[in-house]
């Protein structure tokens, strides 16, 4: 049996559990206990280890899903994460410009061990003050070739949509 | 939808930067305990901007500066309500009450002022309503203000490692320009030390490396090198590391290389879903 994996990554509360909750076909693995620090006034149960999701391609190929911890303190399990996976989505709440700069130091931290796929997921697109991809965009000064996508982590075709564009990516990096 | 947040999270210079960028039309509001400041837009140029303690008539403001009488001020006022819907800044143009570009030399530089004093704000909330435009009666500029300098003379203000660190967090990134700086920096004037750093900028220094040459402090180059940033004329990288390794250790594995075929398989699995 094959193993493929995909990690999804963002600022505490971008809406990473959900995500995987919406498209994984298993009850998601979620290791949550009650938040012990400032993520508390954001949400009263917040990720403290990771969340895990599992699509079966084939008898022979599964697609697991992993979700990083939010909180700063967990960076070491994004280096974890982060060896040997297939692509990022990089998930950003759209209505929250104070996460905007702890995105960016993950997306730097990821592109600074090798040049993976990613896309960006605007998540929350359809709440009021939600920022566009193209507001987005700019906020995070990601180059053109990003996609930045919108996104709504609760609903299911808008994060096949995500998991597709960043499968498009994969695609012309892979090989015949 | 109005854009709003906290410049405390989402400073001034990046505001402007994306209102440059995104060619954006509107106002951007910030207000702080009983301060309020208004920035108006066109196509990602500054129009006007106005304080809540000194939010006048163009022409009360030209009469101020002893640039209009009274009388010339009463006289554009009047033939201004038979305009339709052009600003007042165009009517004294008009009419010769002032020269296009003494009134764009002294309304530039009360707007300049205005806006470096809001790059002093640590905090404050802004929203920005898209489309929103200013009083025809506001000191409106004759040629609209590019805001890259505005951004590298609010950066030149800023004296804390803490905004410089979110954007470049270490001395050992490289710098680079993108792919056309020439043609954004015509709105830009360096001052010396920024024109140093500038002419060592080859895409293969690090910021220590810059700092060592021109003999300049690290904070001084970071902090220089944040408004080339800032204002769109660079980008800073990581030094790329011959072998990434884990903290433990090992080598990183290196990125699977995948076949085609099996991503098609995972795509048509998930459109079918």
């Amino acid at each position: 049996m094959q193993t493929v994996k995909m990690v999804i990554s963002g600022a505490v509360n971008a809406g990473k559990t959900e995500f995987i909750k919406t498209i994984s076909e298993i009850e998601v693995v979620s290791t949550e206990r009650r938040a012990t620090d400032d993520t508390r006034l954001i949400k009263k149960e917040t990720t403290v280890a990771m969340d895990f999701g599992r699509i079966a391609i084939g008898d022979d190929l599964v697609l697991h899903l992993f979700g990083t911890p939010g909180q700063k303190r967990f960076d070491f399990m994004w280096e974890i994460l982060s060896e040997g996976m297939l692509g990022l989505v990089i998930l950003v709440d759209s209505t929250r410009p104070e996460t905007f700069r702890e995105t960016n130091r993950i997306i730097d931290f990821f592109m600074s061990y090798r040049e993976t796929p990613y896309v960006v997921a605007a998540n929350k697109q359809d709440r009021p003050n939600a920022w566009s991809p193209e507001e987005l965009r700019l906020a995070l000064r990601l180059p053109a070739h990003i996609k930045v996508l919108p996104c709504m982590a609760t609903d299911r075709e808008s994060v096949k949509n995500v998991l597709l564009e960043l499968l498009d990516v994969i695609m012309q990096r892979s090989e015949d | 939808m109005p854009l709003v947040g906290n410049i405390r999270d989402f400073g001034l210079s990046d505001f402007l930067y994306l209102v440059d960028r995104g060619y954006k039309t509107g106002c951007l509001h910030l207000s702080r305990a009983d301060e309020m400041a208004s920035l108006y837009f066109e196509k990602g140029k500054l129009l006007t901007a106005t304080r809540k303690d000194d939010n006048v008539p163009v022409t009360d403001l030209l009469v101020r500066k002893g640039k209009l009488t009274p009388a010339q001020a009463e006289q554009a006022v009047h033939a201004h309500q038979n305009q339709n819907g052009a600003s007042m800044s165009q009517v004294l143009i008009d009419l010769h009450l002032i020269g296009r570009d003494e009134l764009q030399r002294v309304l530039q530089q009360h707007i300049e002022e205005s806006v470096y004093a809001l790059f002093g704000w640590s905090e404050g909330e802004f929203r920005f309503e898209q489309g929103q435009r200013p009083e025809p009666t506001a000191p409106i500029m004759p040629i609209p203000l590019p805001v890259e300098h505005l951004i590298m003379e609010g950066v030149r203000r800023i004296d804390e490692w803490g905004r410089i660190k979110d954007r470049i967090p270490s001395t050992d990134m490289v710098v680079k320009f993108i792919e056309q700086p020439i043609e954004r920096a015509k709105g830009i004037n360096l001052a010396t030390d920024e024109w140093r750093v500038f002419a060592r900028i080859n895409g293969k220094d690090t910021l220590a490396e810059i700092a060592r040459k021109t003999g300049m402090s690290e904070f001084d180059v970071c902090r220089i090198v944040y408004g080339f940033l800032t204002a769109g004329l660079v980008d800073v990288i990581r030094k790329p590391a011959p072998v990434p390794m884990l903290a433990t250790g090992r080598p990183l594995a290196e990125a699977p290389r995948i076949k085609k075929s099996l991503v098609t398989r995972i795509i048509n699995r998930i459109r079918g879903m």
